[in-house]
Order: C-alpha cells, then structure tokens, then sequence
C-alpha cells in the first residue's frame, strides 16, 4: 500500500464496514457493534497517521479509478482536510465506542441497522471532507444525509416526523447546492475544484454568481447557518439519543468545513463574486451568534438548548470564514474542532441524564446534582468553554474570530458577536445551576452513567481543556499551515 | 536554596489553585488545612518578592505561550506586590475566621465553600501578578467564577437571582474587556503592561475614545462605579467570609487595581490628556460617592450598609485614578489597601455579630456593645478608619487623595471627598452609638427579649481584633507606612516619569 490511496482509504473503510457490518449482524446477532468499532478506529488511526504526513510531505491526491482529472474524480488530502478528517475520526470512535450499551437499550433490535447507518454516515462525512470535486462534494453529501435522516427517524415519539422534516429540508438544501453547482459547470465546463478555481476568471460572471449563491445556500442549509437552521432543533431533540450525540459533533461542522472549502478553494480566486458571498455568510454568521443564542436561552428541553447552542457556534464559526482574514479563518477552523468537542461532551452528557436519570427538561437536571460528579464536571468545562473562558478552547476560537472582525474595523459584527456572547453565558448558566446548585430530587441511588460513555465525555472535555491550552502550538503547527495560501 | 524571584510569584499564584484541587479530592475534614498551608505559602511566597519589587528587579515568569506573540506572563511590579500582598496576608486572617464561622453557623457544603474560596484568591492574585493584558482578563475571568459558587452558597431563590445578577454584570463587564483588549492587539500589537501608558503610540481621536468606554465598562462592574454598582449589595447574600475577604476586598479591589493598571499602563497620562474621559470617570465616580452614601444611610441590614459603603470607597479610589495626578494616585493605591483592612474588619464583626445572636438589622443591635466589647471595639475602630481619623490607616489615602485634588485644583473632588468623610460618619457611626447607648425605646425592646449574649467564638473574634490592630499599625506605625507608600509612590513615579514630592 502507498500513501497515495490513504485519502480514498479514509472513506472506504467504514463504507465496507458499513456493509460488513449489516451482513455480520444479520449472521450473528451482536457483532454490528464490534466491526464498527474496529473499523472506526482503523479510520482514526489512518486519519490522525495522515495529518503529520500531509503537514511534512504535501499534499496527497488521488485520481480514483485512475482516471485523471478533469475527466476523473479526485480526492485530495491537504492540511485542512487532513485535520478536519482526524477530528472527525476521533470524535466518532469516542462517541461510538462511549455509547454501546445505550444503543442496545435505547434501540433494542435495531442495532445492527443503527451501526450499517453510523458507518455510512462516516464513510459520507470523510468523503466530504477529502472530495476535490463539486459533484463528488454532493454525491457525498447525500451519502451522509441519507443514512443521518435514517438515524433521525429510528427513534420513538416525534421521531420519524423530525426525520422526515430533516429529509425535506436537507434535500432541499443538497438540490440547490446540486443547482449551483449545474451553473458552475455551465460557466467553466469542469467539476474539479481546482480547474474551476483556475477557470473562474474567464467565466461569466453572472452564472458564477447565481452559482456561487445557490452553492453557499445549500451548504448554509447543511450546516444550519441562521436562517437555515430549521431542521436541526427537532432532528436533535426527537432522534433517538445516542443518534443525536453522534450527529451533533460531527454533521453541521464537516458541512461547515465543506463550505470553507468551497469559498476558498474554489472560488478564492480574487473575483468580485467571492466577497459577495463571503459577505453573505459573515452576516449570517453574526445574525446566528445573535439568534441562535436568544434562541438558546428559550428552550426547556435540554437538547433543543443544545441544538440551538450549535446554531450560535455555527455562527461563529461563519462570522470568522466570512470576515476572511488570517485571525478571522484561524478562529473558524478551531471552533469548528471547538464545537465537535463541547458538542459531543455535552450531547454524551444528554444522553446519560436522559437513559439513567430521565431528564428531558433542563430544568431536571438538578436529577444529576451530586450523583453524576464526572459527568456534571464534563458539562461544566464544555459549558465554560462554550461561554469562552480562557484557557478552554473555545475561548482561542472566539479570541481569533473577534480579532478577525476587529482588524478590518467592521465594527457591527464585533457587537453581534458580543450580544451573542452574552447569550450564551445565560443558557449555559442554566445548565449550570441545577447541576452543581439546585436541590437534588428523584432518582436516588442512580449514579453516573455507563462506564464507557463516562470515560468518552471525560475524554471530549479533556480535549477541549488540551486544545485550549496548546493552542499556540496547535495554531502554529496545523491551523495555519491548513488556511488558504493567501491568508497564512 | 534561593528562589529566583519571578518562581515565587509562580508559587503564590499556584499554591490556592492547587489547594482548590486538594480540597475537592480530599477527605472534607482535610479542607480547612489545605486552606491555611496554601495561605501560608502565598503570603510568604509574595512577601519574599517584596525586596526584588522595591530593588526595581524584574519579576517575570512565562507560564505558557496562548497564541502567537502572546504568553500567559506573570510581571510582578509595585502595583502588582501591594494587591498580591493585600489578597494573599487577608487571606491568612481569613481562614481563621472562616474555620470559626463554618462552626458557628454549621455551614453546609464545606469543601465546596474552601475550595471556591482558594480559587478565587487564586484568582486575585493571578490578576496582581498579570504581565500583560490577556493575563489579566484570564483571571479576571477566573475570579468571577470561583466567586459564583460563593454567592449561591445558600442554595435560596434569593441567592441563585443574586448570583444571576452578579454574572450577567461580571461577565458582560468581561466581554466588553475582552473586546477591548482584543482590539488593542490588533492596533498595537502588544498587550503588555507599560508604566506610563502605550495606546497614545497606536490610537487617537475616536478610537481611542471608544476603548476607553469598553475598558472602563471591563473594569467598573468590578469597582461598583455606578450604574454598574447593583450586584454588589445583591451579592451580600453570600456567607460573610465571602462577603469580607472578596467583596470588600479581592474581587472589587481586582476591579480597582484593573483600573489603576488600564489608566496608568495602557492608557497613560500621555494618552488621557487628550480626551474628557478621564473626566467623566471622575465625574462617575464623584455620582457614586455622593448617590452611595445617601443609599448607605437608608440600609437597616448592616451588611447591606457596609456594601455600599464600598461602593462608596471604591469609587474614591476610582476617583483617585481618574485625576491623573501623582499624589492621587499614591493615595489610591494607598487607600486600596487601607479601605480592605478598615472593611474587612466591619464584615468579620457583622459576621460575628450573626454568628452569637443572629440578628442582621442595625436596629436590632441596641446594647450589644456591651456584650461583645471585642467585637465593637474593633467596629469603633475600624469606622473610625473609614471616616478618616488621623492615626488610623484610612485617614493616609484620603489624605493623599486631597493633596492631589488640590494639585488638580479640581475643587469639586475636594469638596466632594470631605463631604464623603462627613457622609461615612453619618452612616457608620450611628451603628456604634445604637450599640453602646441604644436609648429608652431601643432598650425596652431589647429588654423585651432579655438575652445575655456573649461573643462570637474565639476562632471569629481573635481574626477581626487582628485585622483591627493593622488598621492602626497602618495608620501610625512608620515602619509599615514607609513600605506601604514606597511601593505606592513608585508606582505613581513610574507612571509619571518623576518622583513623587
């Protein structure tokens, strides 16, 4: 095996896992759970292998097939994508590895289904993050979207309703993008990002333009960029839990990444259309800080707080990606990683209070007070590090995107980002109160959760705790050397 | 062995922090001695940087790098070793007091309440040490949330809506410095602190104007400037050893010393000479004194009074900053620390007063002078203080502080600091005469309710007749003073560039 098939390996594995998978589990009852395992952490340890390798040798393409572009497709392996695709990894065998036990009470019989869905999922986001061509990007976007409205809609209650509300939406969203992209190829005659790149210049700047609108669109759609947000709430408060944690880190912030992407590599080429787009997404992103926080604030069920915690963060991590300077991309980048982290801390951590303490609303929380120190504590540091106390991580994301806003003196999303913030020390202080403060009630002799999932959400906000402290190595070494070449 | 000097402060900011850990994971009996080791090691630690920062040595220790160019850097200067000193010896005292105060009012959650406490003295002191601006925000921040446990201690709706308030103040105040400082890199590209001020290199006109509001609107949540005072009398709900040693002395001398930092060494005289907003502090500041005393007058609830008798001397200090005059800000650094010996002594005595007879009124404390002799004489004393008797540690500041109002010739601050003095008497000295001579109404009512109450326990009184006798060493013993004013002269002399007269 060379280096040069690692890019195509890290979406293959769990595609043949998944597949696997549904015929292991169909032949002994059990073995999904195992096999997924495995090949995540396959995946894990050929993505985290790759980043070193990506950062010292270059980047790795590769023409699949071996048909080379432009008729060919192309997967490339860059520093962003090396590092999107190793956080990706990592995130999912932690979360999938720290809820075994809860897939088997919360989806009984449906397991082998649940982890062919996870592993397809997985093979759709790294396909996403290593695809070099605008109609690979869709065909993988779909992959995930599909095998995540299944993992939605296999839930009780509302369940299939929000899966089906997701479906409508995420599909409208892939179909714009899908449009935009039939106007790109219109205008340059090719689907690899880097030829279009190339071709930009020459093409008709109106159909670039209606193309670059609907392509931001879709994927403002996928990432649950304000206003586009509207599936995500529902899809993450009605799913069944352990979907809910293993989509939340992972779904919005690969689409987030897709979108960086796309603004940069493809349409980074100096045209008058990339600040208009560029433009579009920094208001969107700070209207999100603003909305997603207030939003935030509202809510009563737990992980609909969660949820629209994630449209804020999302906001942040657009209002960074659309100021487009060196600080402003450094904070989108790592508040993406942020984001998965604290995300995956916290939605483990709903999980647990809902499976073993029963709580829905945040307001049961106080269920947990005294009786779930670790994972109480886990919360606390995501929450901190949500609110940006330094040094966790989210703090550093917040630092370099306010920078980013402040160094080009645009000062109305400097005060959104700071509205926002607010915001956010408000319903994270109701996660807070009833976990370390309020009166305990019910559930007495109930105590943490699964040993697994325990040891997964100590994990995650160790991460954040270790990311926010080695920031300045972190930044130096992989961030910077993953931003767009005019912005290093 | 010898320490170089900059480990030092690295162990004095570390030991709380490290006490907080060991409190948490040790047996609960273990916590109170975690407490009392890590206060010995601060204060000595501190102490013994004290003959480097009068040397004029450098004092610095690199901790970690946070970003690029900016590292979490201690830079131990005048300023700096006067509030360490000041959080790190009060802390001493206080341990004692809280190990009695625990007993006498059978407080719940201890370790929890140990371990808060050690952090945020931590946290204090990492703000003193702070060498740059980034440092200083991270343990502004810090202190803001090992003080939220405190103020909910009590687990009441009543403190859980205090604590709200004291975060949404807290924080906000954060965001806005955060926004501040991120904003000064970005024009300045430094952020460490620099005698005499930096910005005046890098910003004028407008944007400077505007940095000023944000900074000022970091620090003054801190410092209770009105109309961001309110948390602070909220936050009394807290146990009085929180509402002693933090909200009279730590936390709202951190907002006070962060303003004597962000006027004298980011701003500098250089840079406030060119716009009104030094004046327009001042004239905040002079509100507050005015509008505070007049609220400290209606307050029933001792401990409400004594909270916005700080906010009243707090705004002094302020005050002091914000005329830009040498002699002022000598008096400012002076009275940061003889203001948090006078106060700290009010709240051990309204704490000890709770803890022996439970009553938390002004008016219900008709002839228990008597009772507690040791309680109420530190009280007489220390109000005494506060109103600026000579030969008392409070009357140095104000003394300073008129000297550089004069200078100024800004004749109102004058006239309003010998109002405020005629003010502390008038609301703290009714306390001691209800006390020792509580009349024929207030005497019947007492007598109504005939209790022979006698003093705290010795745990609570011995610390409060301590910090009584520093309040009088640090008004007339030469020895003290001398320590005390050079390290406040040098730093208004450093901020200045010429000594002080």
């Amino acid at each position: 095996m060379t280096t040069s098939n690692l890019p195509a390996l890290l979406f293959m594995v769990p595609f043949m896992a998944a597949l696997i998978a549904v015929a292991g589990g169909w032949l002994v009852a059990g073995s999904a759970r195992w096999i997924a395992l495995a090949a995540l952490a396959v995946t894990a340890v050929l993505a985290v292998a790759s980043v070193p390798l990506v950062l010292t040798g270059g980047p790795l393409h590769t023409q699949l097939g071996g048909w080379a572009p432009p008729i060919g497709i192309e997967v490339l392996l860059d520093p962003l994508s090396a590092g999107v695709a190793a956080l990706v990894a990592v995130v999912a065998l932690l979360i999938v590895g720290g809820s075994m036990r809860e897939v088997r009470e919360e989806l009984p019989g449906q397991e082998t289904v649940y982890y062919g869905s996870v592993l397809l999922m997985l093979s759709g986001l790294l396909g996403i993050v290593i695809a070099g061509d605008l109609f690979n990007l869709f065909v993988q976007i779909e992959v995930a979207s599909l095998s995540a409205y299944a993992l939605v809609a296999s839930g009780g209650r509302g369940a299939p309703r929000a899966g089906f509300t997701y479906l409508i939406i995420g599909s409208f969203g892939a179909s714009v993008y899908l449009a935009g992209v039939g106007f790109i190829y219109a205008a340059t005659g090719t689907l690899n990002m880097a030829d279009v790149a190339a071709r930009l210049a020459a093409a008709d700047p109106s159909l670039v333009m209606v193309g670059g609108v609907l392509m931001v669109a879709g994927l403002g759609v996928k990432m649950a960029l304000f206003p586009l947000h509207t599936w995500m709430p529902a899809a993450y408060a009605l799913s069944p839990s352990v979907s809910a944690s293993l989509m939340a880190p992972l779904v919005t912030k690969v689409s987030a990444y897709a979108m960086i992407r796309v603004l940069f590599w493809v349409f980074g080429g100096g045209t008058s259309v990339d600040r208009v787009l560029l433009d579009m997404v920094a208001v969107a992103g700070a209207a999100a800080i603003v909305a997603g926080g207030v939003m935030a604030l509202l809510q009563t069920d737990l992980r609909r707080l969660l949820a629209y915690s994630s449209v804020g963060q999302m906001g942040v991590v657009a209002l960074g990606v659309g100021v487009a300077n060196a600080p402003g991309m450094t904070g989108a980048v790592l508040h993406i990683a942020n984001d998965a982290l604290m995300k995956g801390a916290l939605f483990l951590a709903a999980g647990t209070a809902l499976l073993r303490f029963g709580v829905r609303e945040v307001s049961d929380l106080s269920r947990l007070r005294g009786r779930a120190p670790w994972t109480s504590a886990a919360v606390a540091v995501a929450g901190l590090s949500l609110i940006g106390i330094p040094p966790l991580g989210g703090f550093f994301g917040k630092w370099y995107v306010l920078n980013g806003t402040l160094a080009d003196g645009r000062w109305a999303l400097t005060a959104a980002f700071m509205v926002g913030s607010l915001a956010t020390v408000g319903y994270v202080l109701r996660l807070i109160e009833p976990l370390f403060f309020t009166a305990a009630s019910g559930n007495e002799g109930q105590r943490e959760g699964s040993a697994p999932a325990l040891v997964a959400c100590a994990l995650l906000a160790l991460l954040v705790i270790l990311i926010g402290v080695g920031n300045e190595r972190i930044v130096t070494l992989i961030v910077t050397p993953a931003l767009p070449g005019g912005l290093r | 062995m010898t320490l170089d000097p900059g480990t030092l402060g690295g162990v004095a900011l570390g030991a709380p922090f490290l006490a907080a850990l060991l409190i948490l994971i040790t047996p609960a009996r273990l916590a109170e001695w975690w407490g009392y080791l890590a206060a010995g090691v601060a204060v000595t630690a501190t102490a013994l940087m004290l003959p480097s920062v009068r040397a004029g040595e450098p004092v610095t220790l690199t901790l970690l790098p946070l970003t690029e160019g900016l590292d979490l850097r201690l830079d131990v200067d005048a300023l700096g070793l006067t509030f360490a000193l000041l959080a790190s010896g009060l802390w001493v005292v206080t341990s004692v007091y809280s190990s009695g105060y625990v007993r006498a009012t059978d407080l719940a959650h201890r370790p929890r309440f140990f371990a808060a406490f050690a952090a945020s003295i931590g946290a204090a002191l990492g703000v003193a040490l702070a060498g740059n601006l980034l440092t200083f925000f991270l343990f502004y921040e810090l202190l803001t949330l090992a003080t939220y446990p405190l103020v909910v201690h009590k687990e009441t709706e009543k403190s859980f809506a205090a604590g709200r308030r004291y975060l949404a103040f807290s924080l906000g105040g954060g965001l806005a410095l955060l926004t501040a400082v991120a904003w000064t890199w970005q024009i300045a590209g430094t952020l460490d602190f620099t005698p005499g001020g930096f910005l005046h290199l890098h910003a004028s006109g407008a944007t400077l104007t505007a940095l000023f509001v944000l900074y000022v609107a970091g620090v003054a949540v801190k410092s209770a400037v009105m109309p961001l005072h309110a948390w602070l009398p909220a936050a009394m709900v807290a146990p009085t050893p929180v509402s002693a040693l933090l909200h009279a002395v730590a936390v709202v001398k951190a907002g006070i010393f962060g303003t004597l930092r962000v006027l004298g060494f980011v701003f500098g005289p250089a840079s406030l000479a060119g716009f009104s907003g030094a004046h327009v502090l001042a004239g905040l500041a002079m509100v507050t004194i005015v509008a505070g005393s007049l609220i400290a007058l209606r307050q029933d609830n001792l401990k409400r009074r004594l909270a916005y008798s700080t906010v009243v001397h707090l705004s002094y200090m302020v005050l002091g900053a914000a005329l830009v005059a040498p002699l002022a800000m000598v008096g400012s650094v002076m009275h940061m620390v003889n203001h948090g010996l006078a106060k700290i002594t009010l709240f051990f005595c309204a704490g000890a007063i709770y803890a022996a007879t439970h009553r938390e009124n002004i008016s219900e404390l008709g002839g228990l002078g008597r009772q507690m002799p040791w309680t109420f004489g530190a009280f007489t004393v220390a109000s005494l203080a506060l109103v600026g008797l000579p030969g008392l540690s409070g009357f140095v500041g104000k003394f300073f502080l008129a000297r550089g109002a004069i200078g100024n010739g800004d004749l109102v601050a004058f006239g309003v600091m010998l109002g405020t003095s005629l003010l502390t008497a008038a609301y703290l000295l009714p306390i001691v005469r209800i006390a020792y001579f509580p009349g024929a109404s207030a005497a019947r009512e007492s007598g109504a309710r005939a209790h022979a109450y006698a003093e705290a326990p010795a745990a609570m009184v011995v610390p409060l007749v301590a910090t009584a006798v520093l309040v009088v060493l640090f008004g007339m013993f030469p020895g003290v003073m001398n320590v005390q004013f050079d390290l406040a002269a040098d730093v208004a002399a450093r901020i200045f560039g010429s000594a002080v007269p």
